[in-house]
């Protein structure tokens, strides 16, 4: 039960496609309080992945700094990042990218295996990821076997089953027809109010968008809008 | 901790024909790398017993071998009077053993009789078994009054007709018969290959007044050397070799087969590692995406160089036990026994070839590596997957 | 009207299906260079191993299928390869056939052990009958001359190509040989003849006459004999001879053992490492391996390409067309790993000198077109077979199932 803040400042990220240089992030600042559930949406190239990235330390800002809690992205090895990963951020991602050849527990379960903990221990947190997200009676089914919107509640539980400060979601939806995405949306805020994750969930579904408390809308690389949902602001406080 | 095996395992039942068709590949190199293996170490073995620095073998000047050397006794008696020869505890005689060495031709067992092998038949006296220490009699020794033979276990096993009882024919026109009445052994030594009878009687079955050789052994405070120069000296004027040299100069060709073998084995192992890289890259490229779901997770780059390095080691163990099995398999078809001929005198030497644990362990041990050294490539190839990149193209 | 445009329509779309699989066919080897590098190393190294193997049991054939032709039996020893017969038995055998229907010539041989002085290098060297040698082995080929000098010369000697080049003898020149058997004589001889691709190389052929005479010189005796060539007028009669001499000689004190020429190698061959056993057993090894190196790969090409085989049976491609892409790459890649293997190999043996092979108990591979031949056929028939089952599967490949699993 961890939260923590995000602060991006002056960030800047460029990529190198041949000769030309693009920039994904251009001077890009901005604060995410800790317990926050915030929508990113921009267009295409708007350098809302390239935001996702930064702030989960698999990618480091080609200058500027990213603080996520207490720790400073920019200034960390990648071996520190890897690190830094496997205990304070869970991924989720459009399209859920389980591992085929294990079932939903052994899925749930790889980033544990990360850690020093007994086997008695991981499997008590296996299971109640896969109580959160509402799945127990399909631990021992393989991907293959699931649906779509099953499939993307394990991948929710496995980025949480680490219990990290920080959930990355990146178009969670997308790949889902309306009715499952409106239950893993709700599966989201749920996260959100019962244990308060700081969620960042990059969409380009405005309906995805309105369970956001705040929305960041991109552009080319910088903030745009910075807009607040008062609707949902007010049902978490509910 | 890293990945769990099931993981890798896992995928590598996911690829099932790849996997199996790999797992081929490596069963017949190590097959073969098993046997070329068995084979040197039965050689080795034979030869390691065979190499006793204190017993010389003495033939005449010009033979090159036992088998083709005749020593008249007058030159034998001059061998007695060496200062350097070793006096036996109880007898206080001598330690030296003239010897005749003729030849017959037995039936295989492998082929059921279709070919025949020349095994070599010794006539001795008491002091052979002083002088060749590591035999060792398994049941009576042949009578002097009676045609009698004892026979080598090696030669029991790889020739037909030499049981206990059974009778074979030697002598210059092979009309003495000779009967089998026990079995000796020799540490697995080339010696074991031979039948041994008493000496005067096989003198006069082949009506023979001389001696093939002399075996001898030197005091422990000689130099062996010295002897056999001594005794290639114009005193003695015979060709003395220490029982290491002899087998060594009469196993040149039996050497240069396996060094040929051990050739071919190399070549194809080394085909086996490209075959393993090859279904590695496969099976790395295949997974990028996953590679890089683990590396967000937060496995590291060395975690997963491990994974597939591990990965590629089970493919490879999986490979060996089968060519090991598949070695056995064969070897209990074909016979364990091999006979080759000794370099110059067409005599059989027959070797034992047996899987032991430790020529399995190493056999899987060699294929293991070289598959570890197929796979590192594409194993850091896949701990080098741009995360940010391949998470992109999902 | 209908019928002339759909003929002007069909015709060139049937030529662009071709012209459009042979380039993607070409794409596809190239697409993955790392795969197809991989492989057709995996497969060549075998494939070179394959040739070696093959051309040696190419010149042991050839040499047995010319030994065979020549109908000679082999008599010796029953109970010993180094015992004695007797010179009686020469004219024993004669005598089964005084009017020489059925044999034309029968020669006996001792063995002499005889070394190169100074050497380690120990020959084949037999002392044989002096009026019959000629007509037992008529295809070395003694030229009149040469065979007027083996008559004349006491000391003639005939010799294997490979020993006369290891120690740079040619005709006409006096050599010696020390025998390492008793009674260890050191004689001199007179090369008469050096033997054309001499099997084994080794061989050192002289006058028995000489021999015995030599013998008896030094107090030993002359008489006696290891060998007995008989030359047979036909394959039945070879046979018929085979079984009368060994039922003349049965239960008498010199039994003898009678076989053809190639058993009688044979069993020398086998025992002194079994060289061609070898070669055979390595050669069912390699094309197991080299089978599946091949099915491998073409089994990660089409699971790669699953999606790409269906998007060309949507498009409209003939299933059969597709079924030839597939195995058509399976045998380009079995043919590129096939010559990879067979051209060094082969390359190798047609330059290397045939004296730097030459080994003293057998004969060494040499360059044989047969060989290749038949490598390179073994590699296109992996080649088919190995992309037969990806082939088939793509044949059977349902179209929406494979487009499904991609998306």
């Amino acid at each position: 039960m961890s939260a923590a803040d995000i602060e991006l400042v002056e960030v800047h990220k460029h990529y190198r496609k041949g000769r030309i240089d693009i920039p994904a992030l251009d001077g890009l600042s901005l604060t995410i309080n800790a317990g926050a559930l915030v929508a990113i949406m921009g267009p295409s190239g708007s350098g809302k992945s390239t935001l996702l990235h930064l702030v989960g330390g698999l990618d480091s800002p080609t200058s500027g700094a990213v603080r996520v809690g207490e720790a400073q992205l920019a200034r960390m090895s990648e071996r520190e990042l890897t690190a830094w990963r496997s205990r304070h951020v869970g991924f989720i991602f459009q399209m859920y990218h389980l591992v085929p050849v294990l079932t939903a527990a052994q899925n749930i379960e790889l980033p544990l295996l990360l850690f020093h903990m007994p086997a008695s221990e991981r499997r008590r947190r296996v299971d109640t990821a896969l109580e959160v997200v509402g799945l127990t009676d399909r631990r021992d089914h393989r991907p293959s076997q699931l649906s779509g919107g099953q499939e993307q509640r394990v991948a929710i539980a496995r980025a949480i089953v680490t219990d990290p400060d920080v959930l990355l979601a990146d178009e969670p939806t997308g790949d889902l027809d309306a009715k499952t995405s409106e239950e893993i949306l709700n599966l989201l805020s749920l996260l959100h109010a019962d244990f308060g994750k700081t969620i960042v969930m990059v969409t380009h579904d405005p309906r995805a968008a309105a369970y956001g408390q705040r929305v960041l809308h991109l552009d080319k690389g910088v903030l745009d809008r910075d807009e607040v949902n008062p609707r949902v602001a007010q049902a978490v406080r509910v | 901790m890293a990945l769990p095996l099931s993981y890798h395992w896992r995928h590598l039942l996911a690829h099932r024909t790849t996997t199996v068709l790999t797992v081929l590949v490596i069963a017949a190199v190590v097959g073969t790398q098993a046997w070329i293996l068995g084979f040197s170490v039965a050689f080795n073995n034979s030869l390691a017993v065979a190499s006793d620095e204190r017993k010389i073998i003495v033939i005449r000047r010009g033979a090159s071998a036992e088998s083709s050397s005749a020593l008249p006794v007058e030159e034998f008696n001059r061998l007695i009077q060496l200062p350097a020869l070793a006096v036996d505890a109880d007898t206080h005689e001598p330690l030296v053993s003239p010897e005749l060495m003729v030849q017959i031709a037995l039936p295989r067992r492998r082929d059921k009789g279709q070919t025949t092998g020349n095994v070599a038949v010794r006539g001795v006296t008491a002091a052979a078994f002083r002088v060749h220490d590591t035999v060792k009699l398994q049941g009576p020794l042949f009578s002097k009054g009676a045609q009698e033979v004892v026979v080598g276990v090696k030669a029991a096993e790889q020739f037909m007709g030499l049981q206990v009882g059974d009778v074979i024919r030697l002598g210059y026109g092979n009309n003495r018969e000779y009967q089998v009445v026990g079995f000796f052994s020799a540490r697995g030594g080339p010696l074991e290959s031979e039948i041994w009878t008493y000496l005067p009687s096989l003198q006069s079955a082949h009506n023979r007044d001389t001696y093939s050789s002399a075996a001898l052994r030197v005091r422990d405070d000689v130099d062996p050397h010295k002897v056999v120069e001594e005794i290639a000296g114009p005193a003695i004027g015979l060709t003395a070799q220490t029982e290491r040299d002899y087998w060594q100069a009469q196993t040149s060709r039996i050497r240069a087969y396996r060094a040929l073998v051990s050739v071919l084995v190399s070549v194809m192992a080394i085909a086996a590692a490209v075959a393993v890289a090859n279904t590695m890259f496969t099976l790395v490229a295949g997974r990028t995406r996953e590679i890089a779901m683990l590396r967000t997770i937060g496995f590291s780059g060395r975690q997963i160089l491990t994974g597939f390095v591990l990965e590629a080691m089970m493919l490879t163990l999986a490979g060996g036990v089968v060519g090991c099995l598949a070695c056995q398999v064969w070897l209990d078809f074909v016979g364990h026994a091999k006979d080759m001929y000794a370099a110059t005198n067409f005599t059989t030497l027959a070797f034992d070839i047996r899987l032991t644990p430790e020529i399995m362990v190493c056999a899987i041990s060699t294929v293991i590596t070289l598959g570890v050294a197929g796979a590192l490539v594409p194993a850091w190839r896949a701990a080098r997957v741009e995360v940010v990149r391949a998470l992109r193209e999902a | 009207m209908p019928t002339l445009q759909r003929d002007w329509w069909a015709l060139p779309t049937l030529q662009s299906t071709n012209v459009t699989l042979t380039y993607v066919l070409m794409r596809n080897l190239t697409r993955n260079p790392l795969r197809t590098g991989l492989t057709a190393v995996a497969f060549a190294l075998p494939m070179g191993i394959f040739v070696l193997a093959l051309s040696l049991v190419v010149v042991l054939t050839e040499a047995a299928a010319k030994n065979e032709k020549q109908l000679r039996l082999a008599v010796r020893n029953k109970m010993a390869l180094t015992g004695y017969l007797p010179d009686g038995v020469r004219r024993k055998i004669e005598e089964l056939d005084p009017q020489r229907q059925r044999l034309r010539a029968v020669c006996a041989m001792r063995w002499f052990g005889g070394r190169v002085p100074d050497t380690q290098d120990t020959l084949t060297s037999l002392a044989c009958d002096v009026d019959t040698f000629p007509v037992v082995y008529s295809d070395f080929e003694l030229s009149p001359e040469e065979g007027a000098r083996w008559q004349s010369e006491r000391r003639a000697a005939v010799v294997g190509d490979g020993v006369a080049r290891t120690h740079g003898w040619h005709v006409g020149q006096r050599v010696e040989l020390k025998s390492t058997i008793p009674p260890y004589l050191r004689l001199e001889f007179m090369i008469v003849k050096i033997i054309a691709n001499s099997s084994p190389p080794n061989m050192f052929y002289f006058r028995r006459d000489y021999l015995r005479d030599s013998l008896e010189a030094d107090g030993a005796t002359g008489a006696g004999c290891n060998l007995i060539w008989v030359k047979c007028t036909s394959a039945a009669n070879l046979r018929a001879l085979q079984q009368e001499i060994d039922a003349l000689f049965a239960n008498s004190p010199s039994e003898t053992k009678s076989e053809d020429e190639n058993a009688f190698i044979s069993g020398f061959v086998q025992a002194i490492g079994d060289i061609p056993g070898l070669a055979r057993s390595m050669a069912l090894v390699v094309v197991f391996i080299i089978a599946l190196v091949a099915g491998n790969s073409m089994m990660m090409s089409f699971r790669e390409r699953t999606s790409e085989l269906a998007v060309f049976k949507a498009l409209g491609f003939p299933p059969r067309r597709v079924f030839g892409l597939v195995l058509a790459e399976s045998l380009l890649l079995a043919l590129l790993g096939s010559l990879l293997g067979i051209v060094p190999t082969a390359t190798g043996l047609a330059l290397i000198p045939r004296q730097m092979l030459i080994s003293a108990s057998f004969s060494p591979p040499r360059f044989s077109a047969l060989a290749v031949v038949g490598a390179l056929t073994i590699g296109i028939v992996v080649g088919l077979l190995a992309g037969v089952w990806p082939a088939y599967q793509a044949l059977r490949l349902r179209t929406t199932d494979a487009l499904r699993r991609v998306a």
